[in-house]
């Protein structure tokens, strides 16, 4: 044993079992440098990643927020024809891109979204398109993977954005590899299940011709059939030229009694064919439902009158040209010969466009417009009584011109026009999805994920 | 031997008078550097939720300063729910008047995103517009949050997140 461990410390001038030196002296003086020197790195490490997760949290937030305005205008654009998926890429594009100075930012607001160059870059991959939510939201069977849809079939949209964020402290982790950590966001968005209450609409309804059929209540896509208005008694209108059959509308009551502009009732009748019930905090006036509760009724002034022999130059009360008046602008820029009657009618056409496609198709699925030739029409079980309509489904038509090949003309005695039927393809303005069960019909465009 | 552990205490406590500063002064930044990301990052949430409440919403007419489904999202947004005095606010000094929405129409000539005019031929539904295609929600003038970091005199940052959404209200 060695003698000298066995000294008493406290006499001998051993502190701890260890000789006390120059230089032992000198350590114990430097415990708090030895502290600060451990502690600082670990320290910052701690602020580091503190730092650099809150800032990519926030990118990532960013970036949903852009990935859901383009998936959002995408799913807007998706109506059924074989174009839609190539105007819904280019619709999503333009949410994306920079106009006037403003876009959807990430990184603080400091980096355009799909900047392929600088210090900080990202990628917005081609939206891909579906049929179904399950496929786009990959919770489907085939996880999403191979349901791509084409344009006739395409009801979702599907955006996917990847950033190449810089981080500042997180370098070392394999995740971010030479300080960059990618995050990547989706979304999912397109047609909602069929609407209960549909606003935006255009306002008028149509009898099933089979209410057993809840596909397609008994009549048959890409047919042409005549819309006439609807008549009593004998001597019902003939169906125009090259179409299937006459199916009798009526105008719903949707006259609002305390509009501040456009107060007169024909005015306000023409802004309805013109772009479908005005935007409104009040449903009853700018929606139809699907509801035994309240059934819908017809426009007071529109009430269907006696069927009169040919020849008479208008056999439907007045109010319905002046609907027809409003729909031929989704033909033609301005007012249709006839229709300056109309009070304010200037005012109530200013801001509208004509469809960019007026062509006469035979099949829907070649239509290349802007929508405005698209109408959604209400399903009634039948119109045997007009102050009591049950409204049972929507369902959608695509304008076309008469067999003349004119426009369409609001001067038609019998409020006749020429509509092939579509079935549901194309986004409602607006609704709601609750209140009712049915099957099928038009959706309006929903953020899925 | 009384002077030499007067001596170690005294160069301990100088050791430590000289880093716990800068470590104190790191754990500032750090916190302020958090209260500046968490501040923008709920202005975002904030702006975000205008946005997509007001997107969806049918009858909104934008060129109506006293719009009453326009004050309701900034409500919801600002204190979680369409009243404004619901809640507290989400955020301590921002006033809804701050909120701006601007409203665009898509020209299909340009391909081109423009701000769409309070007129017949606009955006302003009550003279016979029709509703915009986006809206864009900002603070223009942005939220002035100033870093609290002692001895240092900073001016204040405008923080100014902005929101553009496709309108679908109809």
């Amino acid at each position: 044993m060695d003698p000298v461990a066995i000294r008493n410390p406290s006499s001998n001038g051993f502190r701890n079992g260890a000789p006390r030196t120059r230089l032992t002296r000198g350590r114990a003086g430097s415990m708090s440098l030895q502290l600060v020197v451990i502690l600082v790195p670990v320290i910052f490490g701690f602020l580091g990643f503190a730092i650099d997760l809150g800032r990519l949290y926030m990118i990532r937030g960013e970036l949903k927020t852009a990935a859901d305005a383009m998936a959002l205008a995408a799913a807007a654009r998706l109506n059924g024809t074989d174009e839609s998926t190539t105007a819904a890429a280019t619709a999503a594009e333009v949410a994306r891109a920079e106009f006037e100075g403003i876009s959807n930012r990430y990184d603080y607001g400091g980096t355009q979204v799909g900047d392929a160059e600088g210090n900080q870059t990202s990628t917005v991959e081609e939206p891909e398109f579906f049929d179904t939510v399950s496929a786009a939201t990959g919770e489907g069977d085939d996880g999403g993977g191979g349901g791509s849809a084409g344009g006739a079939e395409a009801r979702h949209a599907r955006v996917a954005v990847t950033a190449q964020a810089r981080t500042l402290f997180f370098r070392f982790l394999p995740q971010a590899q030479e300080g960059i950590a990618a995050i990547r966001v989706q979304s999912v968005a397109g047609m909602s299940a069929p609407l209960c209450v549909a606003c935006g609409i255009e306002g008028i309804v149509i009898a099933a011709v089979d209410s057993g059929d809840t596909e397609n209540f008994g009549l048959t896509t890409d047919t042409r059939y005549t819309l006439g208005y609807a008549c009593n008694g004998a001597n019902q209108p003939q169906p125009l030229a090259g179409t299937t059959q006459r199916l009798p509308y009526v105008i719903l009551n949707k006259l609002n009694e305390e509009a501040e502009s456009f107060a007169d009732e024909t005015t306000q009748a023409y802004r309805i064919g013109a772009n479908g019930l005005p935007p409104s905090t009040n449903d009853a006036i700018s929606c139809v439902r699907v509801t035994s509760d309240e059934p819908e009724i017809v426009w007071a002034t529109a009430a269907p009158i006696q069927c009169a022999a040919q020849g008479q130059p208008m056999r439907v009360p007045g109010l319905v040209g002046n609907y027809l008046c409003g729909m031929a602008t989704r033909f033609e820029t301005g007012v249709f010969a006839g229709c300056d009657t109309i009070p304010e009618v200037d005012a109530a056409t200013g801001a509208l466009l004509p469809d960019t496609n007026v062509d006469d198709l035979d099949e829907y699925a070649g239509y290349t417009g802007n929508n405005r030739r698209i109408i959604t029409v209400a399903i009634a079980e039948n119109l045997d009584d007009v102050n009591a309509i049950p409204i049972i489904g929507f369902r959608q038509f695509l304008l076309e011109p008469l067999p003349n090949n004119t426009n369409l003309s609001p001067t038609d005695g019998n409020g006749r026009f020429v509509a092939l039927y579509i079935g549901s393809p194309a986004p409602v303005k607006q609704g709601r999805v609750s209140g009712c069960t049915i099957e099928s019909g038009p959706g309006k465009v929903v953020l899925h994920q | 031997m009384r002077g030499r552990n007067a001596s170690r205490r005294a160069s301990a406590i100088l050791e430590t008078a000289l880093w716990v500063p800068l470590l104190v002064s790191l754990l500032f930044a750090t916190v302020e550097l958090a209260r500046v990301s968490y501040t923008y990052y709920t202005l975002h949430k904030i702006l975000y939720t205008v946005a997509s409440y007001l997107s969806t919403q049918p009858g909104v007419n934008f060129c109506d300063d006293a719009d009453a489904t326009i004050d309701a999202a900034k409500n919801l947004a600002l204190f979680g729910g369409i009243d404004a005095d619901a809640n507290q606010p989400i955020i301590q000094g921002l006033a809804a008047d701050q909120i701006t929405v601007r409203v665009e129409r898509f020209d299909a000539e340009s391909d081109s995103l423009a701000e769409c005019e309070c007129s017949e031929t606009g955006c302003d539904i009550n003279t016979g517009g029709i509703a915009p295609n986006y809206i864009v929600v900002a603070i223009p003038d942005g939220f002035q949050i100033r870093l609290a970091l002692p001895g240092i005199n900073n001016d204040p940052i405008p923080l100014r997140p902005r929101i553009r959404m496709p309108y679908g209200g109809g």
